[in-house]
């Protein structure tokens, strides 16, 4: 992630964490409010609920009061239990005074008319048979069976002589919708009637406040829902979100705009000191950062170049040490290297010193011998300095498509003599190649010295006869050469050492051979890797750019 | 102070007893009826006020027996295939037309096709010979229904619709709102008292010489000397269902208590039926009588549980309605669940069936008709008709007769009309000067 990311996310996050706090505090504050105002409201409402019901159940009160004292009801208690003409009474009664509920009712409970419910003549109602002041009781909540179910009202009971027994006058109103209707209440407040317990549901987000309505006996006939609305709650929240949506939004395009202004502030020195540090990567030591501030970035910059220019030295220093060392290196296998041929020359030259004081048949013989011997030696030196002269002359290498394939079984083509000479451990030769290896861009002629130096060295390497295995592959944009033998095999320290020149494992070996194919391999951009465990063989990889 | 209607009644009864003992009849005047029903029936059968325009061949009589009316002699062959009639001489239409086989033919003909399909009329002078391939052994009953009344169609004028031979004419005839008539001066029986009767609707307070008293208003207050007139109980309202089971119908029929809608709902002007034929027409109707048996009710209901059902009655037909009430009422007590709704065709339907004639058979049969259901009532073998009538009950659920009630002023005198009679008889009666 880059540090313009990170900077713009954290102002981001920032700006949208403040903007989420601030909306949530007022959102809190705004729900308070209205929590508080709700309560209010309802509580105004349940008062105004209860003044209505004493209100009415009084008018209920004196209306039943004013039936029982009706002329009707008076002629029926005194022609009483003659009552079946004044079976329609009650309707005209309730008709009079405006009553939803009106039942004229026996000494016996028994029904004699009925304004709700016409039909119900005849019927019981057991509960007036409860010996119960009803004057002082006054009115009460009572269910009503109804032809069409059941209603909920205010009622009151009043009794009138009949003979030796009790008339009963029931009625009063109903208790309902258009009852709760008629109390005022405030906008986005609702009043309903439920007399189904446990079927109370809240309409969208509402708040309900519940009242309990009891009847005589304290039995739950209804509870009243107060509702209240919280339509503008929502609104104000979802407006409040929105807002800090807005804000928060802005918060982000201004974090967006400042991470990167800040970005650019800061980061601008650090790419101008991260072009530096590649520059300086790829060998160009002279290179220097711009110290553009006095800050913590400027002193990275001034420590940098301090930095660089210690390497600097230090480079230049191991450069000295190091070119001494190879001359001296140069100059310890070079005098090794001409010491070994110089001693037998100098043998040579000894015997023929000393020959010619012998008979001239001996000295013949000696001389015969000892210029073959010179003569050997001294193409000995030659070949030992025009190994030494290869080495020094790598040309650049001539690009070209080749199919290592192809240079690969001329190789082997070329040591087939090698390889099966009588009188020696047979090596076998496999070939695994890509069929599909496709050309590379190389100098055919240093890629074929670089492979022959691996294959003369795996077979150096095998002694005793064994197995050597080449092996091309493509893979990664890649062009791979296998080199395997089964031979000793190396140890981690011949293997870290290999590639340095003049480093040798063998006995009469320069240790410019692997030398030679690491310098082809670099001038060819490609890399060579070996792997080796001692007992287990080597096998060494070279890669090329397909 | 509150006079129990049974009071009201007896003691109407007794002044009319009264007036009409001690006043002489009277001819000359006119008299208005107005009537609370929704329409002015024009036939005469449909309501026990009987103001007769035209007339039967033969009438039923009190005992059961045939009477004469338009025909004079009857014969008939031993199957019972062919009646030959002798009609009375001398009878006219109101028109002056005479009476005879050929000008009652038509109506007597498409009055009998109704039972006989292949009856045919074969007229001759006075007679009339009617004929059919099976045999028709209730002939004179079937004629002396309001149904074979003779008349002729006067359609060249529409305010005088028919034109029959009875003791009035129609002299206007106002569909739906008035009918008038006058005496019929040739009328072969003698001219009646009263020189016109219109008869009209009740529009707000009845000011007429006789007026109806429908339900609600029994114990409206009346000018003084008002005499009230009941009628024998010759309405059945009952309950029919389409589809129900019997035992369903059984269950409700158990439930339902009629007493007290005889008597408190009915306002004491009808009787608990318990049959479709009531007891004075049939002397037995009393067999039927029984208790509500709610348990018994209740266990018919638990083995059928039955879906709600609906209970169809007559648009503002207060009474009609509160009964459905009362029926669903008494229903719910058993587990039956009846909603009562108007109008809509229901599961079950409240039903009111006018009577039309004293013949229990002819009545009995009548009631099959409507309801849709046929009974076979032997001649002259009761036990087939009390057979007939248990056989419907499987059917039909009655639940009340009523009784039709009409007040009737001091001036208006009728001869002929007692108390709880079948009818009350216009022809018969006179007004004072």
């Amino acid at each position: 992630m880059s540090f313009r990311i990170k900077v713009f996310l954290s102002i981001a996050a920032t700006a949208m964490l403040s903007v989420w706090i601030v909306a949530a505090v007022v959102s809190a504050l705004v729900s308070d409010s209205f929590e508080r105002r709700d309560q209010q409201r309802t509580a105004a409402l349940v008062n105004q609920f209860q003044r209505e019901f004493d209100r009415r159940g009084a008018e209920a009160a004196r209306r039943i009061e004013a039936v029982a004292d009706s002329d009707a009801v008076q002629r029926l208690a005194l022609n009483f239990p003659d009552a079946s003409s004044y079976f329609t009474e009650a309707q005209t009664l309730a008709q009079e005074q405006s009553l939803d509920f009106l039942e004229l009712v026996g000494p016996d409970q028994t029904i004699i008319s009925s304004a709700e419910w016409p039909a119900r003549f005849g019927y019981k109602e057991d509960w007036l048979a409860q010996p119960v002041d009803w004057k002082s009781q006054g009115v009460f909540l009572k269910r009503e069976a109804l032809a069409d179910g059941e209603a909920l009202g205010l009622i009151t009971v009043r009794t009138v002589k009949a003979g030796d027994g009790t008339l009963y006058v029931v009625g009063g109103w109903r208790l309902d919708q258009q009852f709760l209707d008629s109390l005022p209440g405030a906008e986005g407040m609702r009043v309903r009637l439920s007399q189904q317990p446990g079927q109370i549901t809240p309409v969208n987000s509402d708040t309900i406040t519940t009242l309990p309505l009891h009847g005589r006996d304290n039995q739950l006939l209804a509870t009243l829902l107060i509702e209240n609305s919280r339509a503008d709650l929502v609104a104000l929240k979802k407006y409040i979100r929105g807002t800090a949506a807005v804000v928060g939004a802005i918060g982000v395009l201004l974090g967006l705009v400042l991470s990167f202004w800040t970005a650019s502030r800061v980061t601008r020195p650090l790419r101008s000191l991260a072009s530096t540090v590649r520059e300086v990567s790829t060998g160009k030591w002279d290179t220097r950062a711009t110290v553009s501030s006095a800050d913590e970035i400027g002193q990275l910059a001034r420590d940098f170049n301090g930095m660089t220019e210690q390497l600097v030295e230090q480079r230049d220093r191991m450069i000295q040490a190091e070119r001494v060392a190879a001359w001296r290196e140069l100059a310890r296998r070079l005098a090794h290297e001409l010491k070994n041929p110089l001693f037998p020359l100098q043998i040579t030259i000894e015997n023929l010193q000393r020959a010619r004081d012998a008979s001239s048949e001996q000295f013949d013989e000696v001389f015969r011998e000892s210029t073959t011997t010179l003569l050997a030696e001294v193409g000995h030196l030659k070949t030992i300095i025009g190994r030494f002269s290869d080495f020094a002359k790598m040309p650049a290498p001539q690009l070209e498509p080749v199919d290592i394939n192809q240079i690969v079984r001329q190789i082997i083509q070329l040591f087939e003599a090698q390889l099966h000479a009588p009188g020696k451990p047979a090596v076998e030769t496999k070939l695994v190649l890509e069929k599909d290896l496709g050309p590379v861009s190389a100098d055919p002629e240093q890629l074929r010295r670089a492979l022959r130096n691996l294959v003369l060295n795996a077979l150096d390497a095998m002694p005793g006869g064994g197995q050597l295995t080449i092996r091309t592959s493509r893979s990664d944009g890649k062009v791979a050469v296998e080199v395997s033998d089964t031979g000793e095999g190396l140890t981690p320290e011949e293997c870290n050492r290999l590639f340095t020149p003049y480093y040798t494992t063998k006995q009469h070996g320069t240790g410019l051979g692997l030398a030679i194919v690491q310098s082809v391999v670099s001038d060819h951009k490609g890399t060579i890797t070996v792997h080796s465990e001692p007992g287990q063989g080597a096998t060494f990889r070279i890669e090329f750019q397909a | 102070m509150k006079r129990p209607a049974w009071a009201w009644l007896a003691l109407s009864s007794l002044a009319f007893a009264t007036a009409h003992a001690a006043t002489r009849p009277h001819y000359g005047g006119s008299l208005t009826v107005e009537l609370h029903a929704g329409s002015i029936p024009i036939d005469s059968a449909a309501s026990a006020l009987s103001i007769p325009i035209t007339e039967t061949l033969v009438r039923l009589n009190a005992r059961g027996g045939v009477d004469p009316i338009l025909c004079v002699a009857w014969q008939h062959d031993p199957d019972f295939k062919r009646w030959r009639f002798s009609l009375r001489p001398k009878v006219t239409f109101h028109d002056g037309e005479p009476l005879t086989g050929a000008t009652a033919a038509p109506s007597l003909l498409a009055a009998l096709k109704k039972k006989y399909s292949d009856v045919s009329i074969q007229t001759g002078g006075q007679a009339i010979v009617i004929q059919s391939g099976s045999a028709m052994p209730e002939l004179l009953s079937d004629l002396a229904a309001p149904d074979s009344a003779v008349f002729r169609k006067n359609e060249a004028n529409p305010r005088i619709p028919l034109i029959g031979t009875g003791p009035f004419r129609i002299t206007a005839w106002e569909p739906g709102r008035r009918l008038s008539l006058a005496a019929f001066d040739d009328y072969w029986n003698g001219r009646p008292y009263l020189d016109s009767v219109t008869v009209g609707l009740v529009a707000g307070q009845a000011h007429a010489d006789i007026f109806d008293i429908p339900y609600g208003l029994t114990r409206r207050a009346f000018p003084e000397g008002t005499s009230i007139w009941t009628s024998a109980p010759r309405t059945l309202v009952a309950i029919t269902a389409a589809n129900a089971p019997p035992a369903l119908l059984q269950a409700l029929a158990l439930v339902i208590d009629r007493p007290p809608i005889a008597n408190v709902l009915a306002q004491q002007r009808g009787d608990a039926a318990f049959s479709l034929l009531p007891q004075w027409l049939t002397g037995y109707a009393f067999l039927f009588q029984s208790t509500p048996d709610l348990e018994h009710a209740k266990q018919l209901v638990s083995q059928l549980r039955p879906a709600p059902m609906t209970l169809s009655y007559p648009a503002n037909d207060v009474f009609l309605r509160t009964l459905a009430e009362r029926v669903a009422l008494n229903a719910r007590d058993a587990g039956i669940m009846i909603q009562p709704t108007p109008n809509a065709g229901g599961n079950l339907r409240l039903i009111e069936l006018q009577m039309q004639s004293t013949d229990p058979a002819t009545e009995l049969a009548s009631i099959a008709a409507t309801l849709g259901l046929s009974v076979h009532i032997e001649s002259g073998k009761p036990e087939t008709l009390y057979q007939a009538e248990r056989s419907l009950l499987d059917r039909v659920i009655p639940l009340v007769h009523l009784r039709e009630i009409y007040a009737i002023v001091p001036r208006v005198h009728i001869e002929s009309s007692k108390p709880g009679s079948f009818a009350l008889h216009l022809e018969d009666a006179w007004v004072q000067p």
